[in-house]
Parts: C-alpha cells; sequence; structure tokens
C-alpha cells in the first residue's frame, strides 16, 4: 500500500480507535473503582467489621450490667419498704385507741417504745431506698455509651451497604433479583421492630394475641 | 391458690429470669427455678416435679417452641401447663404454639398483670394437686 493510500484511510480507523480508547478508559476506571473498592472491602472485612462485633458485645455487657444492678436495688429496696410499711400497720391499732382515749397505760408505756423504735428504724430504711434509687438513676448511664457505640456501628453499616451496591453494579448483579434467605420459624424470629416487622402477619399486642387464641379454642 | 407450686422459668438472658423471678415472688410463689434454654431445661423438668414451666421461644441450644413439644410428647410431663413468654409476635407463630399445645402465650414487653391474669387462667383451668 501506498502511503498517499495509508493516508486515506486514516479517517475511516478514526472511529475505531477512539472506540478502543474509550473501551480502554472505561475499563481502567472500572479496574480503579474495583480496586478502590476491593481495599474498602478488605478494610470492612479485616478490621471493621470484627470492631463492630466487638462494640456491639460491650454493648450487650454495659446492659446487662446495668439490668442486674439495677434488679439488685430494687431487690435490696423491697424489705425496707416493706419493713417500714408491716411495722406501720402493726402501730395503727394501737395508735387508734391512743387516739379513742381507749389505751391502757401498760399499752401506752409500750406504744411510745415502740413509736420511738419505729421512727428510727423508718428514716434508716428510707433512707436506704432513697440511696437505692439514685443509684438506679445511676445505673441508667449505660443509655448514653451504648448510644454512641450503636450510632456508630450504623454508620458502618451503612457504609457496607454502599460498598455492596457499587460492588454489585459493578459485577451486573440486579440486588432486586437476590432473595432473602427465608428462616426458620421453629428457631424464632426475635421481638418485631416497628417499621421494619409490620402488616397482618405480625400481632398488635397482648389484646391481639387473647383474640387470635380465643378464635383457636384456647 | 397453691402458693408451694414449684415453677420453671427458662430464658437465656438472666435479666429477664431475675425480672419473672421477681414478679413470680410477688404474686407469692417462692419455688422458682431457672435454665438458660431447653437444653438444660427438659433434664430438670423431667427429674424435678415441676408443677408449671415458663418458657422463652427465641434460645440458643433447644427453642422454646422444641422444648413445649419434648414435653408434650413425653408421657411424664405431657400435662405439664406450659406459658410462652416471648417476643416473637408472628400470628403463624402463635398459632403453631397452640397446636403443639401451649398452655397460654405471653408477648414481651408485658405487665405483671398479665403474667399474674395468665398464670391464674391456666391453673384455673386445670384441677391443680394441692
Amino acid at each position: 500500500m501506498s502511503d498517499t493510500a495509508a493516508l486515506r484511510e486514516t479517517p475511516a480507523r478514526e472511529p475505531d480507535l477512539l472506540a478502543q480508547l474509550a473501551d480502554l478508559t472505561c475499563n481502567l476506571r472500572n479496574a480503579l473503582d474495583r480496586f478502590r473498592l476491593d481495599s474498602r472491602l478488605t478494610a470492612l472485612a479485616e478490621k471493621e467489621i470484627p470492631d463492630a462485633r466487638h462494640r456491639l458485645n460491650h454493648v450487650l455487657k454495659l446492659t446487662e450490667a446495668a439490668a442486674h444492678r439495677t434488679l439488685d436495688l430494687v431487690e435490696q429496696s423491697g424489705p425496707p419498704a416493706e419493713r417500714t410499711a408491716r411495722e406501720a400497720a402493726a402501730l395503727a391499732g394501737a395508735w387508734a385507741r391512743f387516739r379513742a382515749g381507749t389505751i391502757s397505760v401498760a399499752e401506752y408505756c409500750d406504744l411510745i417504745n415502740r413509736i420511738d423504735h419505729f421512727l428510727t428504724a423508718a428514716r434508716t430504711d428510707s433512707e436506704t431506698v432513697r440511696a437505692n434509687l439514685a443509684e438506679v438513676l445511676l445505673a441508667q448511664d449505660y443509655q448514653d455509651l451504648t448510644g454512641q457505640i450503636i450510632r456508630g456501628v450504623m454508620n458502618l453499616v451503612s457504609e457496607v451497604e454502599v460498598v455492596l451496591v457499587d460492588l454489585a453494579r459493578l459485577t451486573g448483579t440486579d440486588p432486586n433479583a437476590v432473595q432473602a434467605q427465608p428462616t426458620d420459624s421453629s428457631r424464632g424470629h426475635g421481638p418485631a421492630v416497628p417499621g421494619v416487622d409490620h402488616g397482618a402477619a405480625i400481632v398488635n399486642g397482648q389484646a391481639d394475641i387473647d383474640a387470635l387464641l380465643s378464635d383457636l379454642g384456647m | 391458690m397453691n402458693k408451694d407450686l414449684k415453677f420453671l422459668v427458662v430464658d437465656d438472658y438472666s435479666t429477664m429470669r431475675r425480672i419473672i423471678k421477681n414478679l413470680l415472688h410477688d404474686l407469692g410463689y417462692a419455688n422458682v427455678t431457672e435454665a438458660d434454654d431447653g437444653k438444660t431445661a427438659l433434664p430438670l423438668l423431667q427429674n424435678g416435679n415441676f408443677d408449671f414451666l415458663i418458657t422463652d421461644w427465641n434460645m440458643p441450644g433447644m427453642a422454646g417452641l422444641d422444648l413445649l413439644k419434648a414435653v408434650r410428647a413425653n408421657e411424664k410431663l405431657k400435662k405439664l401447663p406450659v406459658l410462652m413468654l416471648t417476643a416473637e409476635a408472628k400470628r403463624e407463630q402463635i398459632v403453631e404454639a397452640a397446636q403443639a399445645g401451649v398452655s397460654g402465650y405471653v408477648i414481651k414487653p408485658f405487665t405483671a398483670q398479665t403474667l399474674k391474669e395468665k398464670i391464674d387462667k391456666i391453673l384455673g383451668s386445670m384441677a391443680v394437686p394441692a
């Protein structure tokens, strides 16, 4: 082929070259995107998701410890509160007789002693209950800490979602075509979450369950 | 009401077991034993002469529904009152529990009053040995 002929063919090959260049650029961009995604996925899988698991485990421990602390304090407050109520009720009869002027001298002396004892005991017991209530209040501080940790993990979940959607786009997977794994209902699903689990399949409180069981003859 | 009844409370969360145990104490039932899933509960039931079983559904090891089925399939235990106390809220699950022979079903979160009503109803509907 002569030089003149080659020159004449150049305009015809240009679009072809440009198309190849465009393909190459596109592939390069996809490769870079994939590399960026791969690096991010690796970091997520190796570091941040295990971290998140540890963080959520810490939330479990904090909430469990706070619940046990609260239960301890409630259990410790029961006896002094019951003692005060019981003693007050026990004094009421003699006190009524004193107010009516029908009390004997011996019972009056006994009543004075019992009231002395009751006032001291009631003050100590009430102080115990009050201090326990203050501790119950403090035991709720886990909410602040666990709330911050859970929000951090929620941000991570959002990021994982974005990365996975990008990955699905790059690999040409249609996210809508992927079916959720069926769960085994005999194992249980856990609590229904408002805004996520709803509809006719979910009961709405105890009254709904009672009505359903009643329909079943229970 | 017979307050000497022997209760077994099965839940994988120790806090929930404590809450139920405290509520039972408030109702006058002082004889309460705990287990953390069906697998540990079943041998206790087989050897312990329990009068009443309160169980969660969603637990590791053996779930509450499987425990219920095991109780109903056991000659010695088949008439034991079983109250399901769970967060499981699907209609199909409640029907499944009813078909498996549950005596009552309380949804979490629950109130002390609801627990009392259901226990009273179950005990009232059967002849409880004194």
